[in-house]
């Protein structure tokens, strides 16, 4: 062995039954390719259909083979080499010193192979998401390689390294987890299955949404209808019991899912979060990376007493979500200590927010005007027209009101503070250095109000989740940008 | 407080930026009325609404021309002291945006044909922010552009080494 190669050491494949579990993902990645079969089987070519399926099931095997043939990658003092590609080839190199931690993930196949996906962690941008993944290897050499990687950090950082066996900083117990599957109650599954309906009701002879349905359904004659005209009551209340326990059923199981085993751990640059049921993560999320950190809540849970905590963060949370989630149901103190855990001090018991301008309701009066007049050319036409749309806009105001309410932000030391919302209660905690730019933006209706909204550019996170004040009075959105700049960044 | 903003007025960009903006509305509107006569003459001839879109298309597209650029040139200002670069720009969409200097990634220049036709350039400062990451500062003068590449990149070296 040469000087050279001890450097950058020997290279080592992905585990052979990388295959396996890389197929479900392969699977699913060629779609079209089912349709086409699907489209054979359906005209009547059934032999052609079930060698078109064995060609692809051969083609993808074969593919996977000749990727796992031609990726290699070495462990050297320094660095990690990846060599990639099946034609086009690709060396990459990544240093140790760009590495902030490794993620495992272990999928349900892999977990029964003993496998796990190990992500390197770098500084790069969200969009090179690929960017050094070993896709399958055994469970005992990605942990090595991740006590390595932590090894060369703490070694940098003089970091005491993580203490498996101490108290957690935050976990989640099995009627925690319920509970929080409880509150996630959704109804997503409906909307599904309109979508469903829309596309193929037609194929079934079956469109709730057509007036036929409902005439047939209906029809004095039909034994259904008579029975439901019967027991009309009855069936309501069957038909929202029905819709509460469908709700809870994928509130439950979304909720059990992912954070199934929830567990925050102190780990030498931050907190390493465990989680999953199925797929099983573990994720480190260093405590420089953080941007902002996001305590959210709804009517009731505040009411209870329970929020949770978001960290909008450089790196992706997995699955693409934008923002990591510290802990998904907590109580105040919890969220304070975790917060502690970050080195960032925990919200004051008593912040008194500085409100934003009744424009905030205003605006939205304003722009609601345009359907008022639609709404009462309509109730002209058709009266009942005006018992659905006049209560509708004024509940849209009067929960614009609620939320004109709670909207608010205050400075707090080193970082900003914002309060908004009613439905979906949120306080940002934004360090002033983590803010990379400042907008004041004003349109047509909002200059009649003499007010602005204040958006502040942050990093990472959603590319939806900007942060905003809106409606401040031009001259407190001035003051407030100025006062923002003057603090040492 | 010592006013990091206030104190300097709002610099104009280069009166060449009108002609820019004039060249690229007149591309714009002639492209959309080529296009909405031919749709009228082929589809619209015989209804009641024939010409209607013929004539209304390039007049607005004329008045465009003729009006816009002057205003959009008009508001459109930026300030860079010490610390910060501000653009200000827009009227019935008005934005007033603030980057300290120390949160700027990198910094281009860029010139399009037009830019080169007119003699001006446009500054792209991108920040890390995923909101408004990016804050562009049309109609500068080359040498101008280069100037305040040249201001910033101070601050981003001497911040990060």
């Amino acid at each position: 062995m040469t000087a050279d190669d001890r450097a950058v050491g020997p290279a080592e494949r992905l585990h052979p039954l990388f295959v396996l579990v890389a197929l479900g993902g392969a699977l699913r990645g060629v779609a079209g390719g089912y349709a086409f079969i699907a489209y054979l089987a359906a005209s009547g070519r059934m032999r052609t259909a079930v060698l078109a399926g064995l060609a692809l099931l051969v083609m993808l095997v074969a593919s996977l083979l000749l990727y796992w043939a031609r990726f290699s990658f070495r462990v050297g003092d320094n660095e990690i080499r990846i060599d990639s590609g099946i034609l086009s080839r690709t060396h990459r190199s990544i240093p140790f010193d760009r590495v902030q931690d490794v993620d495992i993930t272990q999928g349900p196949v892999s977990r029964l192979l003993g496998l796990a996906k190990v992500k390197f962690e770098t500084g790069g941008s969200a969009g090179s998401e690929d960017e050094g993944v070993l896709e399958a290897i055994g469970l005992a050499r990605a942990q090595e390689l991740r006590t390595l990687v932590r090894s060369r950090r703490s070694a940098a950082l003089a970091d005491a390294p993580a203490d498996l066996q101490s108290a957690p900083v935050f976990a989640m117990d099995g009627r925690r987890l319920l509970l929080a599957g409880v509150f996630n109650f959704s109804l997503a599954v409906f909307a599904g299955l309109f979508g469903a309906t829309q596309t193929f009701g037609d194929v079934l002879g079956f469109d709730p949404l057509s007036r036929r349905f409902w005439a047939a359904l209906l029809d004095p004659s039909n034994p259904v209808a008579q029975f439901v005209l019967a027991n009309q009551f009855v069936s309501v209340l069957a038909g929202a019991a029905l819709l509460l326990l469908m709700g809870l059923a994928t509130g439950l199981t979304r909720t059990v899912l992912t954070d199934y085993g929830f567990r925050l751990d102190r780990a030498g640059v931050g907190l390493r979060r465990r989680r999953g049921l199925l797929t099983r993560t573990d994720v480190t999320l260093p405590v420089a990376r953080a941007q902002a950190a996001i305590v959210s809540t709804g009517p009731v849970r505040d009411a209870l007493g329970w929020r949770d905590l978001k960290l909008q963060s450089l790196a992706r949370d997995e699955g693409g979500g934008g923002d990591h989630v510290l802990a998904p149901l907590a109580r105040d103190d919890e969220i304070a200590r975790i917060l502690t855990e970050f080195q960032w001090s925990p919200l004051p018991d008593r912040v008194e927010w500085h409100g934003v301008s009744r424009a905030y309701v205003g605006m939205l009066a304003l722009l609601l005007v345009p359907l008022l007049v639609v709404g009462s050319i309509e109730s002209l036409l058709m009266p009942w027209v005006a018992l659905i749309w006049f209560p509708a806009l004024l509940a849209i105001l009067a929960l614009r009101w609620l939320a004109w309410r709670r909207t608010g932000y205050r400075l707090d030391g080193d970082r900003l503070l914002i309060r908004s919302g009613w439905w979906r209660r949120r306080i940002l905690i934004l360090p002033r250095n983590r803010i990379q730019s400042f907008e004041i933006a004003e349109n047509l209706i909002s200059r009649r109000f003499g007010v602005a909204r204040v958006q502040f550019g942050v990093a990472g996170g959603s590319g939806f989740s900007s942060h905003v004040i809106p409606a401040l009075p031009r001259e407190t959105a001035r003051a407030l940008r100025e006062e923002l700049l003057v603090s040492p960044s | 407080m010592d006013g990091l903003i206030g104190d300097q007025p709002l610099e104009p960009v280069e009166p060449a930026y009108r002609q820019v903006l004039g060249a690229r509305l007149l591309l714009f509107w002639l492209v959309l009325s080529v296009a909405a006569i031919v749709f009228d003459r082929a589809v619209l001839a015989g209804t009641p609404l024939a010409w209607l879109l013929a004539v209304l298309v390039p007049v607005v597209g004329v008045s465009t021309v003729l009006t816009a650029p002057s205003r959009i040139y008009a508001r459109l200002g930026f300030r860079l002291t010490g610390r910060i670069l501000q653009v200000v720009r827009g009227w019935l969409f008005h934005t007033d945006t603030v980057v300290p200097l120390v949160r700027v990634q990198h910094i281009d220049v860029t010139r399009g044909p037009l830019d080169k036709m007119f003699g001006t350039a446009s500054l792209i400062v991108h920040t890390a922010g995923t909101h408004n990451s990016i804050v562009a500062l049309p109609g500068l003068s080359p040498a101008r552009a280069a100037e305040i590449r040249d201001a910033i990149r101070e601050h981003v070296r001497t911040d990060f080494v």
